[in-house]
C-alpha cells in the first residue's frame, strides 16, 4: 500500500550530522510537540532559528482550519513534492491519530470518494499553492469560499499548503533521515498503545491571537492578510529570525529571497526584497541585474553561486537538489551553520511567496 | 444440532475471510494501478504543464489555450539529406536516435521542453510549461550545451567513419498561444504564432550566415555581459517589413 510508496521514494544521505541542542531549544520542541522532541531538533541545532521555524511551522497554528484537513494537506503536499521524510512521518502520525488511510488513500488518488466534495476542493487547491505554476488567483479562491469556508478559514489552508512547502524544502533539501515514528504506527506495540497515544498528540485548535506586532518589512502584508491566526505570528518570526541571524550576510539572504520571489510571480514580495537590498547599499542597478541575469559584477563570490541555487529551490525533485546543495556547499566550503541558513532561508521564500497569493482575496 | 451450528459459522466465517482476501487483493491492485497512473502523470508533465495534464486525466481532453511569451528554439541538421544517401537504413536512424537524444539531454538539463521533432529538426520551448523569468539565458545555454553535446557526439560517429554532423539553431522571444492541438486520435501540446514562424526563419539564417546559433534581438536584449554576442548585417526575411538583424552567439563566459 502507500507506505510501500514511501520506501521507493529517491533519497540521499543526510547532509548534516546531529548536533547539541541547548536544553532551552529542546524545551521549546518539547512543548510544542508534545513532549515529544523529533531528530530535526539535533539536527539543526547549529542554527536554532531554524529549529524555532520547523518546531512553529509544524505545530499547527490554526485557530480556524479544521485540523483534518490540516493534516491531509500537509500529506497531499508532501507527497507531490515526493519529500520521503515528511511524507512518511506525517501518514504515520495520522494512522497513530485514527485517521481511516483507506480513505485517504481515496482521496490521494482523486477518486472523489469523499462524502465532502469541498474536501477535494480544498485538497486541489492546496496542490496548486505547492506548485506555483500557475499561481492561484482570485477565482480558485472564491471557489474555496463558495464552499462555505470563512475567508480565514481559506487564509489558513493556503499558509497549512505553504508550511507543508517549507518543511518538505528544509527536509529534503537536508535528506532528513526517517524518524522511528514512521515504523512505530504500524507495528503491534504502536496499535495496542494507539488510544493512549492519540489522547496525548491530538492536535487541538489553537485560539486566535493578536497579530503580530510590529509587522513590518519582506512578508507584512501577507502576515497582516492572516489576521489573527497563530499562523501570522509563525510566519513574522520566520522572517525575521532568518533575516536577522548573522551566519549569512542579510543581503545575500535577500538576493535568494527576491529571486524566489521573482520566479513564483510574487511582485510584491519582490519589491519588499528589492528595497530591503537598497536598505542595505546596493545599488539599484547591481539589483536589477541579479534579479534579471541571476548575475551580477556587485555579487561576491559566494552569492554568484547562491543566487541561482535559491532559482533551483522553486522547482526541484529530491536526488536532483540533493545532490545540487551537496557540490554547492563543498564547493564554496560551507560550514554547517551556513549550509542550514541557506535551506532555511531558500525554504522559508518559498513559503513565503506561495502564501503571498492571500494577497489576492483583499 | 449444535454440530450444524459449528458447521454454518465456520461455512460463513471461511466465506468472509475469502471476501477479505478478494477485497484485499483489489485494493492492492488498485493501489498498483493508481500508483502507475500517478507515474504516467509526473512524465507527462515533461510534455504539457501539469494543469493541462490533469484536465486530459479528468476529462480525456484538454480544451485549456492560452497567450504566453516564450522562448522558441529551433535546430536543424545541415546537410543531412546527402548522409541519408550515404547510410544503410539502420545505420542511418541510429545515427538520427543518437543525435536526438544528445540535444535532449541538452535541452531538458535547461529547462527545456523538446515539443517536437521535424525530420532532422526539433523544436524546443522555454517557459511554456512553468514561468520563466529567466528563459533566454535558459534557451541560449542549451543552445551552447547542444554545440558541445554534437562535438562529443561528432567524435563518436568519426571512430565509426561517419561525417560529422552540422548544426544550424534559431532563438527567438516572443508571444505564442500554447494549448493542446490536434483531433482526439492524434493530440499533443504545442505553440502557434509568429514568434515560432521567426524562429525557424532565424535557424534558416544560420547557412546564410555561416554560424551554428543565432538568436534574435528580442533574446539577446534579455542576456547580460557574460554571453559573447556578434552582430551580423540584417537580412530581409520572407514576411517581415524591414531586414532581421541576428547576432551570432560565441559563448558564455560563466562566474
Amino acid at each position: 500500500m502507500a507506505e510501500d510508496l514511501v520506501s521507493t521514494m529517491p533519497w540521499s544521505e543526510c547532509l548534516v550530522p546531529p548536533g547539541a541542542p541547548t536544553p532551552e531549544l529542546v524545551a521549546v520542541v518539547r512543548r510544542a510537540h508534545h513532549g515529544v522532541v523529533p531528530g530535526w531538533t539535533a539536527r539543526f541545532a547549529p542554527l536554532p532559528w531554524l529549529v524555532r521555524a520547523m518546531s512553529d511551522m509544524t505545530s499547527d497554528p490554526f485557530a480556524s482550519l479544521p485540523l483534518r484537513d490540516a493534516s491531509l494537506i500537509t500529506l497531499v503536499v508532501s507527497r507531490d513534492n515526493s519529500c520521503r521524510f515528511c511524507y512518511g512521518t506525517q501518514r504515520a502520525l495520522m494512522r497513530i491519530l485514527g485517521f481511516d488511510l483507506d480513505a485517504i488513500d481515496r482521496l490521494e488518488r482523486d477518486e472523489l470518494v469523499d462524502p465532502d466534495p469541498s474536501a477535494q476542493l480544498a485538497l486541489d487547491f492546496a496542490r496548486r499553492v505547492s506548485r506555483g505554476s500557475p499561481r492561484p488567483g482570485v477565482a480558485q479562491l472564491a471557489a474555496l469560499e463558495r464552499s462555505g469556508r470563512s475567508r480565514e478559514t481559506v487564509a489558513e489552508l493556503v499558509f497549512a499548503a505553504a508550511s507543508a512547502v517549507f518543511t518538505n524544502r528544509v527536509s529534503t533539501l537536508v535528506a532528513l533521515p526517517p524518524e522511528p515514528i514512521e515504523g512505530s504506527g504500524y507495528q503491534l506495540a504502536g496499535r495496542l498503545l494507539r488510544p493512549l497515544i492519540t489522547r496525548m498528540f491530538k492536535p487541538r485548535p489553537k485560539a486566535p491571537e493578536a497579530p503580530p506586532a510590529p509587522n513590518e518589512g519582506l512578508g507584512a502584508p501577507v502576515v497582516a492578510a492572516l489576521g489573527t491566526s497563530p499562523a501570522a505570528g509563525v510566519l513574522r518570526r520566520t522572517i525575521d529570525a532568518a533575516l536577522a541571524s548573522p551566519v549569512l550576510p542579510r543581503r545575500t539572504k535577500l538576493l535568494m529571497l527576491a529571486v524566489i520571489a521573482r520566479a513564483l510571480e510574487c511582485a510584491r514580495c519582490e519589491q519588499d526584497a528589492a528595497s530591503e537590498l537598497h536598505a542595505t547599499g546596493m545599488a539599484a542597478g547591481d539589483i536589477d541585474q541579479a534579479l534579471d541575469h541571476l548575475s551580477s559584477p556587485a555579487l561576491d563570490a559566494r552569492e554568484v553561486q547562491l543566487v541561482p541555487f535559491a532559482r533551483e529551490t522553486v522547482r526541484c525533485n529530491p536526488p536532483e537538489i540533493q545532490a545540487r546543495i551537496r557540490t554547492l556547499a563543498s564547493g564554496l566550503g560551507l560550514g554547517i551553520d551556513e549550509v542550514l541558513e541557506v535551506v532555511g532561508v531558500t525554504a522559508a521564500g518559498n513559503a513565503l511567496c506561495r502564501a503571498s497569493i492571500i494577497l489576492a482575496q483583499c | 444440532m449444535i454440530a450444524l451450528l459449528v458447521g454454518v459459522a465456520l461455512a460463513l466465517a471461511w466465506v468472509a475471510a475469502a471476501a477479505r482476501r478478494r477485497t484485499a487483493a483489489a485494493h492492492r491492485r488498485l493501489e498498483v494501478a493508481a500508483r502507475e497512473l500517478e507515474a504516467l502523470q509526473h512524465a507527462f508533465a515533461r510534455f504539457a504543464p501539469a494543469q493541462v495534464v490533469e484536465d486530459i486525466i479528468a476529462g480525456g481532453m484538454a480544451t485549456r489555450s492560452e497567450s504566453k511569451e516564450v522562448t522558441v528554439l529551433f535546430a536543424d541538421l545541415q546537410g543531412f539529406t546527402a548522409l541519408t544517401e550515404r547510410l544503410e537504413p539502420a545505420r542511418l536512424v541510429a545515427v538520427l536516435n543518437g543525435y536526438f537524444e544528445a540535444m535532449s539531454r541538452a535541452i531538458a538539463a535547461h529547462r527545456g521542453h523538446l515539443a517536437k521533432f521535424l525530420g532532422d529538426g526539433l523544436l524546443a520551448l522555454f517557459g511554456a510549461l512553468e514561468h520563466d523569468p529567466w528563459q533566454a539565458h535558459d534557451a541560449v545555454r542549451a543552445a551552447l550545451a547542444m554545440r558541445r553535446a554534437l562535438a562529443d557526439y561528432n567524435e563518436t560517429l568519426a571512430r565509426d567513419g561517419v561525417p560529422p554532423l552540422v548544426l544550424g539553431i534559431g532563438i527567438h522571444r516572443g508571444a505564442v498561444v500554447a494549448g493542446v492541438i490536434g483531433t482526439a486520435e492524434l493530440v499533443e501540446y504545442g505553440v502557434v504564432g509568429r514568434a515560432v514562424n521567426l524562429a525557424s526563419r532565424v535557424e534558416g539564417l544560420t547557412r546564410v550566415h555561416g554560424v551554428d546559433i543565432l538568436v534574435t534581438q528580442a533574446v539577446g536584449s534579455a542576456l547580460d555581459g557574460r554571453f559573447r554576442l556578434r552582430a551580423l548585417p540584417a537580412v530581409e526575411v520572407k514576411g517581415l517589413p524591414e531586414p532581421l538583424v541576428t547576432y551570432a552567439v560565441e559563448g558564455c563566459d560563466e562566474g
